[in-house]
């Protein structure tokens, strides 16, 4: 029935908007909306894509959003590392 | 007594004038013993409290509602069940309270357990029951063509079209503004009525309130997040671009929630089955004075069924229904319920404290908005999505332009998806 499937890839647009709202990429939220709405990967895809192309210049600042997060949590990261090796270096000289 | 002295003679039969006597009284025993009973039981009188109560009035519809249900059929329009469904609520003058209770739940579920409620209250459990089970049949857009024996809730069927025209209306009148009468007039649909309209706003106007205050955190969070992040990484970033791309924000509003927000990890309040959520309205947990939230309720008396594909449990409209007395709900704290304090998002997924600039991997991983967390945690997700599934009229957390669903279709039988819904997982 036409109806029903309009009223599905509603829900998929909405699950995925949802998943967006989680700043999730698309990958991320394919899996999501697999484990827990059991909605096919390939569906959760195509009305992604679908709505990358209705909703271009959203998507490009998310996308580049996205990527610009993934470089501050890897230099944040870094950083982190950096603090607790200095910390533990500064133990063991004290220790000495 | 003398049925004791009767057996004895009855059994032995020896003189006749005994065995007459004892029939005589066995007779007597019976013709006058049970004559008084028969007298002792007025039968008027048993039926006389039904007429009285609200179960005649109701019985009676129901043949009636009956036969417009398969008038309409199963499973066709839900516009033309809800003004086949509709019409009835409307002729029969006694309907008003009905109305009320159709209105609350719209289609949802509120209107559902509202009507279980009264139910409950007002008939038997058979009846409660049928309606349980009729509930639970019910399929996104069936409810009504299913709704046979149910007793005439007509409930409106919230499909993202009728409430998308809703929020339309309520937002040309103003949210705080908007009356029912004028958002029916707005909308031009003469299959709802005003109370489906008043229960449905309330629902929207809370959701909204939740909705906010969800965007106005994350939008907090993100802004906070960027400047702890400035301070460590050279502030090279710019301010969150998310926010032009996203149209379907509402407007931030100041960040009277904080406070609490870092100190607390809020597990998730009970409803851990988003899937089996329902949306059970549940008044007194926000303390927010606002009415009951979206929220699904608990266990209890499970009425009614999923509006769109799970079990949706009792929806207590609790003062959904605007001024109508409603029925003792079984509130439970539940999605929305969260904390103590605001009525705060529905997904209760803050855990620890976002305001931390280091986004740690697992720890944090819930973070109050995922706008900064790149690792949401799974139940805050299951959460999420399962409030979609439950309640597929919510709002678009972003309003992004539909999919052209021709193109989605088309692209889907391509890669061999026939059916949309698969019928195969």
């Amino acid at each position: 029935m036409g109806d029903s499937s309009a009223s599905y890839i509603h829900m998929v647009h909405h699950l995925i908007e949802e998943c967006i709202v989680f700043n999730m990429g698309k990958e991320e939220c394919m899996e999501a909306l697999s484990k827990h709405a059991n909605i096919k990967p390939v569906i959760t895809s195509t009305v992604w894509n679908e709505l990358e192309k209705e909703n271009k210049e959203f998507f490009e600042a998310y996308t580049k959003k996205r990527r610009g997060e993934k470089v501050r949590e890897m230099e944040t990261r870094h950083e982190i590392q950096g603090v607790i090796a200095d910390s533990s270096n500064s133990n063991t000289s004290a220790d000495h | 007594m003398l049925a004791v002295a009767n057996l004895p003679n009855t059994t032995t039969t020896t003189a006749a004038t005994t065995k007459d006597e004892s029939q005589e009284q066995t007779e007597s025993f019976n013709n006058e013993d049970f004559p008084d009973l028969l007298e002792s039981i007025d039968f008027g009188d048993l039926f006389a409290g039904i007429n009285d109560g609200d179960m005649l009035p109701d019985l009676e519809m129901d043949p009636e509602i009956l036969a417009d249900f398969s008038v309409s059929g199963s499973g066709s329009e839900s516009e033309m069940n809800i003004s086949v469904s509709n019409e009835k609520v409307e002729d029969n003058p006694r309907k008003d309270e009905e109305d009320k209770v159709s209105g609350s739940g719209s289609g949802l579920d509120s209107s559902l357990s509202t009507r279980g409620e009264e139910i409950v209250s007002k008939r038997d459990e058979s009846v409660v029951v049928n309606r349980v089970s009729k509930e639970s049949d019910k399929g996104r857009k069936s409810t009504q063509a299913k709704n046979n024996q149910g007793k005439r809730k007509v409930k409106v069927d919230w499909t993202p079209e009728l409430h998308r025209r809703f929020v339309q209306a309520v937002e040309q009148l103003g949210v705080d503004k908007a009356v029912p009468s004028r958002i029916l007039e707005l909308m031009g649909i003469d299959c709802l009525t005003r109370h489906n309209i008043a229960s449905h706003l309330q629902k929207y106007r809370s959701h909204r309130k939740h909705l906010l205050a969800r965007e106005a955190e994350a939008a907090t969070w993100s802004h906070r997040r960027q400047m702890y992040g400035a301070a460590g990484g050279g502030g090279k970033r710019d301010m969150s671009p998310w926010h032009a791309p996203t149209m379907g924000f509402p407007p931030i509003t100041p960040m009277h929630h904080h406070h609490f927000r870092p100190l607390h990890v809020w597990g998730h309040p009970p409803m851990e089955q988003p899937l089996m959520q329902m949306w059970p309205k549940h008044p007194a947990h926000s303390p927010s004075p606002p009415p009951p939230t979206w929220p699904p309720p608990p266990p209890p008396p499970a009425f009614d069924p999923s509006y769109w594909h799970h079990h949706n449990q009792q929806r207590v409209p609790n003062g959904l229904i605007s001024g109508t007395p409603c029925f003792p709900q079984p509130l439970a704290p539940a999605r929305f319920a969260t904390p103590p304090v605001t009525g705060i998002p529905h997904h209760a997924m803050y855990k620890v404290d976002p305001g931390m600039a280091v986004p740690t991997r697992q720890l944090a991983s819930s973070g109050p908005h995922p706008l900064f967390d790149f690792h949401p945690s799974k139940e805050s997700i299951d959460a999420a999505i399962g409030d979609v599934l439950s309640k597929p009229w919510l709002p678009l957390p972003l309003g992004l332009a539909p999919p052209s669903l021709d193109s989605v279709l088309g692209e889907l039988q391509r890669q061999g998806v026939a059916k949309v819904p698969p019928t195969s997982v």
